[in-house]
């Protein structure tokens, strides 16, 4: 067994808002190599013995451009043998590194990647600087380009999904942050960024009736309010991916032990599906069924395309999120990937149980997941 | 002598918080200080929300510093004018000012901003102190009252008056040291005169305030409205003030004033707008919104009614007031100042009446207004040229002035200075003009309220109604040819637009080497509100601006800008705004004081001149369908969320097309030509589209946006 591929650390900076929030400032690059740097210090582990440094980012490019991967390792004080690379796969994007770094792992490619993400919303518009989409694409299959707001409409209208369901949904989320900041329960995985030392996007005093108020941000006749949607925020992840026997001389616990993952398409225009089939793809390559997971972390993009993926799978809603999701927490594109994992991981650790899920929806029509398991 | 680079402010009441707004909107940093704990901070807040907007930009709001009396009084040690704006006490302002001699420097200068005590009660004999009587709202009531004393620093004065002057944009009036001063002395008199006249015939106040405003040429809230603004309260102030410094034998103590109604509205907080209305005060209901007016024989609230204040009654009335308002303006006019001309400018520019008391009385006697003020250094003014000269040009829409120096201006004269095919003409004379005669440099400016408010919009209505459609693809080519012939023309040409300038107004600016704004500019690309594009080259210009800005962030930034700014025909709330939306380059200027816009824009012009080569524009580099497509998509965007509006998505759609740049291709240059041929064509284009003629007509009838 010596040779599975864990997850031995996690760490996240502070989730701000962007344009209002702590980061505004704060450059995505200087942000990442802030956290990695933290990881190194907190798992102990020699940077020279790293073999690759990937960071996921939706739209890497101006502050976010030139191999971000590279500049963060470099940023982070790693030795220059240490390599760096940037991967894309937009709201999946850091998952996508950890995904990466396993494969690589598995195959001999090292024994020790940080993956992680960075993404400044305030700094590096969606979109990026330049949209310049296919024009006779935007013809032919424009959902291609569709916007988020309009794919969670999409989904709360082919489902059924009421506004009141969604406000329901967004409450508990915001309860479940609260509570969990609150407790403590957020403290281990945040690094202090200068005197930074909590998630500014969470709002505790979230009310059905306040959120009732709101009128809907994509359609005039929708559902679909910024109060049930994840906000535009300014963030950074990372995690260790190592072989258990690195993680083993090295002293480390280990969090979580990947046991598969997997990508997934669906129609662009109802992206916010894609974890459904991307789940069933990981539990299938495991032989397992969805009663046995314990723990699920599912990026909350929107609350309409959540409720449908978590009742699609038949998973009991009481194991999702239980520590708030995206629409409490935020979501900086290109960087949620790794806390979802890092905490689904870290929830197994904390809570017991042996199966996790962490998943999420992808613009342009996708679905991704890890399925991890308890060591031990 | 004194220079004031650094202002404090006390008392941050609406006078106080104005000033301080006014002195930041200089880009000149200012203390604001109150006795009320936090009240500082609180007025900016208000300031913020409230309408008219007192900043002009978010950066002079970080140019004030509020702080708490007494603790942070040591603020003003660095500041070299301390305003004083506390409320009407004698001996509240003569506490302060020993309070801030302790702190202040050596050379400063404290002023009061009292309306109502004289210099002699206030400061009988320091030579630091003076009277500067802002009006209210500083930012756009430009009259300057200032008293000062035989024993005042003379350097002091003149500092003050020539910061007020340049800085501030104030029209500086010397006033004697006598109660009210100049401007609220013949306007309180005029105000109380105006209501026991009609408490006393049982006027209704509507037809009192039209006859009023018709009169005197001033504001159409006349005098209950205007009473309404100021405070009912505080104009009772002002009456007993008035009673306890003036002669008993004075006129103004002889008004016939209906006190007791005045008590009741104040004892009931009718105040005015401040308080729970007051002559007028707005009722809302389930219908919506209702004007009410108060019934000065019943001191009770009725339905408002319009009025034109033109009926035997009203119009004697009227007569009336003029006539006893004109005879006190006699009576006191060497108590108050001696010259004419002062107490005209004072009245014209602190009560907006369109003449002042003595040119009225001129008028009446057939003789020459009063000689006006020799003017100051830097100023230029066409109405004084009008006088003593001749136009070198001149047409039904425009004239042409030599101001000197070699430098033409370029004057419209059209109502509300709209553009038609005569302003063009005279334009391309100045083609051949310049350059010749000694003429190397030309100034497009005027004096009217508005710069320009666009192209006559209703020929270009007929010839649409009537399918001319090649006469309109010529007007267009014309005005666009004309404009890119001043843009390339061999002299520089430096525009000065003051108030709006919209639409064509906007675009010949575009097309200016320079701007010389006026601080106050509305400036906007405001035809897509009416379903059409810029046709004159404003397309061109402001992707040539964004490019200068934007261009190195590759191609879509510049498009992006410039599509933004029109296609929500954004509308600049003053020129430093305007610059911030990209109609002003970092280099044109800016002039705080409407005055000294023409001479200013003289001298940008004499600067250009010398060794003159029109700029090169940068390469376009256009992103071509792909950056139309982006547009349109996030037009879908907005038409999806209940944003905009299916023509909007149309008219917005031609503009995504023709600032891509058609057809090109981002690795070649566009030709600015075939940028201006792509905005004529959509231009006639949206003619023919009904919903856009009809957002037009809505526009000519009502003034108002169609939404359809």
């Amino acid at each position: 067994m010596s040779d599975r591929v864990v997850i031995a650390g996690y760490v996240r900076s502070p989730f701000q808002p962007a344009h209002r929030g702590a980061f505004t400032r704060m450059r995505p690059d200087e942000l990442g190599g802030r956290v990695v740097r933290a990881l190194i210090e907190r798992t102990g582990v020699d940077p020279a013995t790293i073999e690759d440094v990937t960071m996921g980012c939706a739209f890497p490019e101006g502050e976010q451009g030139m191999n971000i991967g590279r500049i963060v390792g470099v940023l982070a004080g790693l030795p220059r043998t240490v390599a760096g690379a940037t991967v894309n796969r937009f709201c999946g994007s850091a998952m996508q590194a950890i995904h990466s770094a396993a494969g690589a792992i598995a195959m001999g490619n090292g024994e020790a990647h940080v993956a992680g993400g960075t993404e400044s919303m305030s700094r590096v518009p969606m979109a990026g600087f330049n949209f310049l989409p296919h024009p006779g694409l935007v013809e032919r299959y424009p959902q291609i380009y569709l916007s988020m707001g309009e794919t969670a409409e999409n989904v709360a209208d082919r489902w059924g999904v009421t506004r009141e369901r969604q406000e329901a949904f967004a409450v508990s989320s915001q309860q479940k942050a609260a509570a969990a900041r609150t407790d403590g329960r957020l403290a281990a995985e945040i690094v202090a960024i200068d005197d930074v030392v909590e998630d500014g996007c969470l709002r505790p005093d979230t009310t059905a009736d306040g959120l009732a108020a709101l009128r809907t941000a994509f359609r005039a006749d929708g559902t679909v309010t910024a109060g049930t949607s994840s906000p535009l925020t300014d963030g950074a992840t990372a995690v260790l991916v190592c072989s258990e026997g690195y993680a083993r001389r090295n002293g480390l616990e280990p969090l979580a032990a990947i046991r598969s993952f997997a990508v997934s398409g669906c129609d662009p225009e109802v992206m916010g599906i894609g974890p459904i089939q991307a789940t069933r793809k990981v539990l299938e390559r495991a032989g397992i069924g969805i009663a046995e997971i314990d723990v699920m972390e599912l990026n909350e993009a929107f609350a309409s395309q959540s409720i449908v993926v978590i009742e699609q799978l038949g998973i009991d809603p009481a194991r999702v999120n239980v520590d708030g999701g995206a629409i409490a927490i935020g979501h900086p594109l290109g960087a949620t990937g790794a806390r979802i994992t890092g905490k689904a991981a870290s929830l197994l650790r904390r809570d017991g149980g042996r199966f996790a899920v962490s998943t999420q929806c992808i613009g342009g029509g996708q679905g991704i997941a890890t399925l991890l398991e308890a060591i031990g | 002598m004194t220079t004031i680079n650094r202002v404090a402010v006390i008392g941050a009441g609406v006078m106080g918080t104005g000033i301080a707004a006014q002195v930041a909107n200089a880009s000149v940093p200012v203390v604001l200080l109150d006795v009320v704990r936090g009240g500082a901070e609180a007025a900016i807040g208000r300031a913020l929300r409230e309408e008219p907007e007192a900043f002009m930009t978010r950066e002079a709001v970080r140019l004030v510093t509020t702080g708490d009396l007494p603790d942070a009084l040591a603020l003003v040690a660095g500041c070299d004018w301390i305003i004083e704006a506390v409320r009407e006490d004698v001996d509240a302002k003569r506490t302060l000012y020993d309070d801030l001699a302790q702190v202040r420097g050596d050379r400063s200068i404290v002023s009061s901003n009292t309306s109502t005590i004289p210099l002699c009660e206030l400061a009988p004999d320091d030579p630091d102190i003076l009277i500067t009587h802002f009006f209210n709202p500083p930012r756009y009531l430009r009259l300057l009252e200032v008293v000062a004393a035989a024993h005042t620093r003379s350097d002091a004065v003149a500092a003050v008056e020539a910061f007020a002057d340049v800085m501030l944009g104030k029209v500086v009036v010397r006033s004697n040291d006598t109660p009210g001063f100049i401007a609220n002395r013949l306007g309180g008199y005029w105000i109380d005169t105006a209501v026991a006249l009609a408490a006393e015939r049982g006027l209704a106040i509507e037809a009192a305030d039209a006859a009023i405003s018709h009169a005197f040429g001033s504001p159409r809230s006349g005098v209950f409205g205007l009473l309404d603004l100021v405070g009912i309260d505080l104009s009772l102030h002002v009456t007993r003030s008035f009673d306890e410094r003036l002669a008993p034998d004075d006129p103004m103590r002889s008004i016939a004033r209906p006190i007791g109604l005045l008590e009741q509205l104040v004892a009931g907080g009718h105040t005015g707008r401040k308080g729970d209305g007051g002559f007028y005060r707005l009722e809302r209901d389930a219908s919506g919104k209702r004007k009410e007016a108060l019934d000065l024989a019943t001191g009770t609230y009725r339905p408002s009614t319009r009025s034109r204040g033109d009926d035997p009654t009203s119009a004697e009335y009227a007569r009336d007031v003029v006539a006893a308002t004109l005879a006190y303006a006699e009576h006191v006019l060497d108590e108050v100042s001696g010259d004419p001309a002062v107490v005209d400018q004072a009245m014209e520019t602190g009560y907006g009446w369109r003449a002042g008391p003595f040119t009225m009385l001129a008028d009446r006697r057939g003789a020459p207004a009063p000689r006006r003020p020799p003017r100051r250094p830097g100023i230029i003014s066409l109405r004084a040229l009008r006088q003593d000269a001749e136009p070198v040009r001149r047409n039904r829409s425009a004239c042409l002035w030599d101001i000197g120096d070699g430098v033409l201006c370029l004057e419209f004269t059209t109502k509300m200075n709209a553009l038609d095919g005569a302003i063009i003409s005279l334009a391309l004379e100045t083609l051949v003009l310049c350059g010749s005669d000694g003429f190397r440099a030309l100034v497009i400016a005027n004096e009217a309220e508005s710069f320009s408010v666009g192209a006559n919009l209703a020929g270009v209505l007929l010839s649409a109604n009537v399918g001319a459609w090649n006469q309109l693809a010529l007007g267009v080519q014309a005005g666009q040819g004309a404009f890119a012939a001043l843009r390339a023309a061999a002299f520089p040409v430096v525009a000065a637009p003051a108030g709006m300038a919209l639409g064509g107004g906007c675009e010949i600016c575009l097309h200016a080497d320079a701007i010389q704004a006026h601080a106050e500019l509305y400036m906007g690309l405001v035809e897509a509100g009416v379903g059409i594009v810029p046709g004159w080259g404003g397309c061109v210009q402001m992707l040539v601006r964004m490019t200068e800005r934007h261009g190195h962030q590759g191609p879509m930034p510049p498009v992006a800008e410039a599509f933004r700014v029109i296609a929500l025909a954004q509308v600049s709330r003053s020129a430093a705004h305007a610059r911030e939306l990209g109609f002003l380059r970092p280099t044109d200027g800016i002039t705080m004081n409407r005055e000294r816009v023409l001479g200013d824009a003289k001298r940008r012009a004499l600067e250009l001149a010398d060794g003159y080569r029109p700029a090169a524009p940068p390469p376009l580099r256009l992103p071509g369908q792909a950056g139309a497509a982006a547009l349109r998509l996030s037009i879908a965007q907005r038409v999806a969320a209940g944003e905009a509006l299916e023509h909007d998505a149309v008219v917005a759609g031609a503009l995504a097309h023709v600032l891509s740049g058609g057809d090109a291709d981002v690795t070649t240059p566009v030709e600015l030509q075939a940028v201006y041929d792509l905005e004529r064509d959509a231009l006639v284009a949206l003619l023919h589209q009904d919903k856009s003629l009809a957002r037009m007509e809505h526009m000519l009838a009502t003034g108002k946006a169609l939404r359809n």
